[in-house]
C-alpha cells in the first residue's frame, strides 16, 4: 500500500523547518524536500503528476516563495498542484500577493500541528476529487467520440455492405473531405467554414449515400444500365435522405445533422447546374456538399463497382478535369490536384482508430483550453506528449516494432515492420491473410505466438530467438517483447499489453 | 532543568508550545537542532559584511523557528529587526536592534545547553 500515500513537497532553505514539517507529516505521507526554488522546480517538472501538495516557504535564497509561484503559474502546474504557503511572514500586501499567485492556503509561523495536519489532509482530497472528476470527464469524451465515430462509420457501412461496396468507400470519402477542406481552407476563406467545423463535416460526409437505403436490391446491384425509370428511383436516394433527417425528431439545430442533410441532398449537384436532385447551380449548392461529391468521384471511378473496373488515379484525374462526371467548382479541383500525390498515399495507410484518437485529441484539447471551462490534467497532457514523442521515435529509428493490446485486441506495426514482415498495419482478429501468401501467414503466427507466450508478471524484457520470413527467406532474428501488466479484480495481474522489437541478426 | 523550567526561565510558555507541537520530545529535539542553526551567524556575519539583503532573510528565518519553538521573546526582536531591513538597507535602528536580538538569541541558546546537561 506504500504507493497509494500521497507525496508531499517541502519547499524551505531551513534545514529545521523542513525536518520539523516531515516529523510532523511523514506519518501519512511521503515526503520530499528542496532547500530553495531551483530545486523545487526542478523536481516539479520531474514529478509533475505524482505530487500532491507543495508545503512552500516565502523568504528563500535562489529563487523566493513567490518566484516558484509565478513559474507554476506559467507552466500550468498551479492548476492541478495544490500550494500550502507556510511562513512567519506577517506582512499584508505579501500574504494576499501569494493568494493572488493561486496558493490554496496560507499558514503563518508558529503553526499548529493539529491545524496544519487537517489542512493539509483538506487541500489533498479536495484536488484529488477534482482530478478524479477531470478524468471521469476525459474518460467519457473519449469513449463518446470513439463510439460516435465508430457507429457512423457502422452505420455507412451497412449501407454499404448492402450496395455490395467494399467498406472502404467511406472511409475514402472521409479522407478525401478532410484533405479537400483544409486544401480549400488553407487557399481561401470565402467559404464560411472554420477548423472545428472540419471534423463535423467528415463524419456527415460517412452519411452521404445511407438514403439508398430506400432503394430496392434489384436497382441497386443491378449490374447492367439502369433504364430512365430506374435511374429515375435511382437519383431518389438523395430527396429520400433528406426527408428521413428531417423526420429525426432530435439534433435539429445541430451542425452535424445540418451538414449531414446538406451532403445528402446535394452531392449529386454539379457546378453547372446540371446534376440532381434540385439542379442548384455555383455556390447554390453547399461547399460540404460540393467537395463531397468531388470525393465521391474520384473514389467511385477508382474503384471497382458492380457496373465498372476501377480507373487508375491518373485516369480519374484526368476524367474530372475533362468535366466527364459532370463539371465541378474550379476552386475545388484545383484543390484537388494540390493534395494529388498525398491523396494516393492517404488512402492506401487509412487507420480509422487513428482518426478517433484525432477527434479526441482535437475535442479534448478545445476544452482544456477553453477560458470559461478550463480541464486540467498533467496526465493527459503528458499522454498527448509521450504518444507524439513515440511516433517520432519510431519514425526517426525506423525499427521493427510491434505493439498489441489486449481490449480491443489489435496488433499494431510500425511501418518497417509491416513492410518487411509482408502485413498491414493495424491488425485486428479476425485478419486472414490471403491463402497465397504462405510466408506471410507464418509470419503472423509467430507474432501471435510470441504474444501469447506465458509469462510471470515482471518489469524486464523476454528475449527469444525467433525466425521470420523477410524478403523470401527465412531470416533469424532476436524478439525484445515487454509485457505490461495491470491490477485486475482481486488484485490478480492481468496482462493488457505487449510491446515488441525484432532485430534482424547480423549473418555470418 | 526541566523543559517546563527552561520554558519558565525565559519567561515564556511550555503550555503554549506543547499546545501546537504535541509532543515534549519533538519540543526538546528541534531546541536542540536550534543550537545548529546558522541563521544567527548567518546575521552576524551579513552585518560585518554590510550585506543587508542576507541580514533580511537570515531575521526573518530567525523569527519563524523561533516562533514555531515559543521563544517569543527572540522571535518579538527578530521580527523588530525583519521589519527595519525590509527595505534591504540597513537604517540607523538596525544595530541597536541586532544587539537585542543578540541578547535574546545567547539567552536561549545559554538555557538550551543547561538544558542538555
Amino acid at each position: 500500500m506504500d504507493e497509494k500515500r500521497p507525496l508531499i513537497l517541502i519547499v524551505d532553505d531551513v534545514a529545521m523547518n523542513r525536518a520539523l514539517l516531515s516529523d510532523v507529516l511523514s506519518d501519512k505521507y511521503n515526503i520530499i524536500e528542496a532547500e530553495n526554488g531551483n530545486e523545487a522546480l526542478l523536481i516539479l517538472r520531474e514529478k509533475t503528476s505524482e505530487i500532491s501538495l507543495v508545503l512552500l516557504d516565502m523568504v528563500m535564497p535562489e529563487k523566493d516563495g513567490m518566484e516558484v509561484l509565478a513559474i507554476m503559474n506559467k507552466n500550468g502546474w498551479i492548476n492541478e498542484i495544490p500550494v500550502i504557503m507556510i511562513s512567519g511572514e506577517t506582512a499584508h500586501a505579501l500574504i494576499e500577493g501569494a493568494y493572488m499567485l493561486g496558493v490554496t492556503d496560507f499558514i503563518g509561523r508558529p503553526f499548529d500541528e493539529m491545524v496544519l495536519k487537517n489542512r493539509v489532509s483538506n487541500t489533498i482530497r479536495l484536488y484529488q476529487k477534482q482530478k478524479n472528476l477531470s478524468d471521469l470527464v476525459l474518460n467519457q469524451i473519449y469513449e463518446k467520440t470513439r463510439n460516435n465515430s465508430m457507429m457512423v462509420t457502422m452505420l455507412s457501412h451497412i449501407v454499404e455492405f448492402r450496395n455490395g461496396e467494399s467498406g472502404m468507400h467511406v472511409l475514402h470519402i472521409n479522407t478525401i473531405t478532410e484533405m479537400l477542406l483544409r486544401e480549400l481552407l488553407h487557399r481561401s476563406n470565402k467559404y464560411q467554414i472554420n477548423k472545428n467545423d472540419i471534423g463535423i463535416i467528415c463524419t456527415a460526409s460517412s452519411m452521404h449515400d445511407i438514403g439508398k437505403i430506400t432503394i430496392s436490391d434489384e436497382i441497386l446491384n443491378k449490374p447492367g444500365k439502369l433504364t430512365p425509370e430506374e435511374f429515375n428511383i435511382m437519383k431518389g436516394h438523395t430527396v429520400n435522405c433528406a426527408q428521413m433527417l428531417n423526420a429525426v425528431p432530435v439534433g435539429k439545430d445541430e451542425p452535424l445533422m445540418k451538414y449531414a442533410y446538406e451532403i445528402c441532398r446535394w452531392h449529386h449537384e454539379r457546378w453547372d447546374g446540371r446534376g440532381y436532385p434540385d439542379g442548384l447551380k455555383g455556390d447554390e449548392i453547399p461547399i460540404a456538399a460540393q467537395i463531397v461529391s468531388i470525393a465521391d468521384v474520384y473514389d467511385a471511378l477508382t474503384s471497382e463497382r458492380c457496373y465498372k473496373h476501377a480507373f487508375t488515379h491518373e485516369k480519374a484525374l484526368e476524367m474530372i478535369h475533362n468535366n466527364e462526371c459532370g463539371v465541378f467548382n474550379p476552386l475545388l479541383i484545383e484543390c484537388l490536384d494540390a493534395i494529388a500525390d498525398r491523396l494516393v498515399t492517404a488512402l492506401q495507410t487509412f487507420d480509422w482508430s487513428k482518426q478517433a484518437d484525432k477527434d479526441f485529441y482535437d475535442i479534448a484539447d478545445a476544452m482544456m483550453n477553453d477560458q470559461n471551462h478550463p480541464i486540467y490534467n498533467q496526465a493527459f497532457r503528458q499522454l498527448i506528449d509521450e504518444r507524439k514523442k513515440c511516433h517520432f521515435f519510431e519514425y526517426s529509428l525506423n525499427g521493427i516494432l510491434f505493439e498489441y493490446t489486449f481490449t480491443p485486441s489489435v496488433i499494431k506495426l510500425s511501418s518497417k515492420a509491416s513492410q518487411k514482415l509482408g502485413l498491414p498495419r493495424t491488425i485486428i482478429d479476425e485478419y486472414k491473410p490471403n491463402e497465397e501468401a504462405k510466408d506471410v501467414a507464418e509470419n503472423l503466427e509467430k507474432i501471435r505466438k510470441i504474444i501469447r507466450r506465458k509469462s510471470t508478471p515482471k518489469d524486464k524484457p523476454i528475449l527469444i530467438k525467433q525466425t521470420f520470413n523477410i524478403d523470401g527467406q527465412s531470416t533469424p532474428c532476436n524478439v525484445k517483447a515487454l509485457q505490461i501488466w495491470t491490477k485486475g479484480s482481486n488484485d490478480v495481474p492481468v496482462l493488457s499489453a505487449v510491446y515488441g522489437h525484432i532485430d534482424i541478426s547480423k549473418q555470418g | 532543568m526541566t523543559l517546563s523550567e527552561f520554558y519558565s526561565s525565559l519567561g515564556e510558555s511550555l503550555d503554549e508550545v506543547l499546545e501546537r507541537l504535541r509532543m515534549e520530545s519533538r519540543v526538546a529535539k528541534y531546541l536542540g537542532l536550534f543550537l545548529n542553526d546558522p541563521s544567527f551567524n548567518e546575521l552576524k556575519a551579513a552585518f560585518a559584511g554590510n550585506d543587508a539583503k542576507t541580514a533580511f532573510r537570515a531575521a526573518h528565518t530567525l523569527k519563524g523557528v523561533a516562533a514555531n519553538l515559543g521563544l517569543n521573546k527572540l522571535s518579538a526582536s527578530s521580527s523588530e529587526l525583519t521589519e527595519d531591513l525590509r527595505p534591504e538597507v540597513f537604517t540607523a535602528n538596525s544595530q541597536a536592534l541586532l544587539e537585542k536580538v543578540e541578547a535574546d538569541y545567547v539567552a536561549v541558546v545559554a538555557g538550551i545547553k543547561q538544558l542538555e546537561q
